[in-house]
């Protein structure tokens, strides 16, 4: 008996060394076959709250992927939208999503590079929109890159119309506050109330129509003018302008060619 | 030795285990276990089953954070077992090593194998462990050096920052 002691005395820190290791593997073996205990386990609500933070922080992170998808579904769900339309109207118009690399807004001709060129098929003449409305037009194509005219560029000159009835303007840029823009050609027999919302006429092939630009903000019909000047707000906020969609219009080309055969 | 400044510093590496490192996913195969530092670092002054139930205690906190019961339980334990053996290896000044075990009080050599040993055996611990299977040894291993390099470069770091 004494001697039992002495050893176990001796070896005492070897003895709680296997006790405990013995512990650890059984709690090992118990969390890898039965059902876990959730006070000792990520499902402890201090644990929780801990890893939904470190989370929440995380997202942050990813939001830019996340925008990405969410772009490239948006443009696939209009493709969608669009591919029902045309097989009643005949057009066929697929979209493309693009990023916006550079852009400026306070220039009198400001331009837009996006992140997609011929080889994603994008062609000089082409429109762009992003889930507001009008964005601008495709004026330079590089292989990975193209360069935009904008809305708010003062070369810019873009066939609108009124929804409420079919009456034709063009839509230009004053060259002062990206977010309005003006509507010339509308002649001063027709009825213009502040709120009447203006969306693209369709008459030329770069936009189908229907896409909406901006709502009118105010109108002045000066004495003797047989014109207004309307100004629009633009629902684009260019000054936030992130992901955009290049509209591609199968029937583009064609209609080009058969304009350009009249000359 | 100062208590309070050493549960301080408990309480302190593991948040910062669970804040930051654990949240490093480079490649997949790192993992570096900071927090093994605390453990590291404690006197042994201590008789020799309460640094045991320390490592314990910790590896299990650790554990119920990274869902893995019982993982860094049994490899804190082991490295808190083998630590004073170790360390009667390396440093033949005994009386240095009633203080904080630093480089400071057991020199650059002695303070580098010392973490280099004990590290690997962690992480190698608790690698295959959590892998509990021979036919991840490869991958175990290389997440075991990586790991290690990268816990081993913060502890020395501290060390060396700290007690210059």
């Amino acid at each position: 008996m004494q001697t039992l002691l002495k050893i176990l005395v001796r070896y005492s820190n070897f003895l709680v060394f296997i006790a405990l290791e013995v512990a650890a593997f059984l709690l090992l073996s118990w969390n890898n076959v039965y059902p876990r205990s959730s006070l000792l386990s990520t499902a402890n609500n201090v644990v929780a709250w801990q890893h939904q933070q470190i989370s929440e922080i995380k997202a942050y992170f990813s939001l830019r992927t996340q925008n990405e998808l969410l772009a490239a579904e948006n443009a696939e769900l209009r493709n969608q939208i669009c591919s029902m339309d045309s097989a009643k109207t005949g057009d066929a118009i697929h979209y493309v999503p693009a990023k916006v690399v550079q852009m400026t807004t306070n220039e009198l001709h400001n331009y837009l590079t996006i992140n997609r060129g011929s080889k994603d098929g994008i062609q000089r003449g082409q429109g762009i929109r992003n889930e507001d409305g009008v964005v601008g037009i495709v004026r330079t194509v590089g292989r990975n890159y193209s360069v935009v005219l904008p809305v708010i560029n003062t070369h810019t000159n873009l066939s609108c119309r009124f929804a409420k009835n079919d009456y034709i303007g063009t839509l230009q840029w004053d060259g002062k506050d990206s977010r309005f823009a003006q509507l010339t050609d509308v002649a001063a027999h027709m009825v213009v109330n502040p709120g009447d919302t203006i969306i693209t006429s369709g008459l030329s092939p770069v936009f189908p129509e229907g896409i909406p630009v901006g709502i009118v903000e105010n109108s002045i019909l000066k004495e003797g003018d047989s014109y207004y000047t309307i100004r629009v707000r633009l629902y684009t906020n260019f000054k936030r302008l992130k992901y955009v969609e290049v509209v591609q219009n199968a029937a583009q080309q064609e209609l080009e060619e058969l304009e350009n055969g009249l000359d | 030795m100062d208590w309070t400044k050493q549960l301080g510093r408990y309480i302190l590496v593991m948040v910062l285990q669970v804040l930051l490192f654990d949240q490093l996913q480079l490649l997949g195969v790192c993992h570096p276990y900071i927090y093994v530092l605390c453990l590291l670092m404690m006197p042994i002054t201590l008789p020799h089953s309460v640094d045991m139930l320390i490592g314990a205690a910790v590896g299990l906190i650790m554990d119920i954070f990274c869902n893995s019961l019982g993982v860094h339980t049994a490899a804190c334990i082991f490295i808190m077992f083998i630590r004073p053996y170790l360390l009667g290896a390396i440093v033949s000044d005994k009386d240095r090593l009633n203080e904080q075990i630093s480089l400071h009080s057991i020199g650059m050599e002695a303070l580098i194998k010392y973490v280099v040993i004990l590290v690997l055996v962690h992480h190698l611990t608790v690698f295959s462990l959590a892998a509990w299977s021979w036919y991840h040894i490869g991958f175990v291993l290389l997440e075991t050096l990586v790991s290690s390099l990268i816990t081993i470069l913060i502890i020395i770091g501290y060390n060396a920052l700290r007690y210059r």
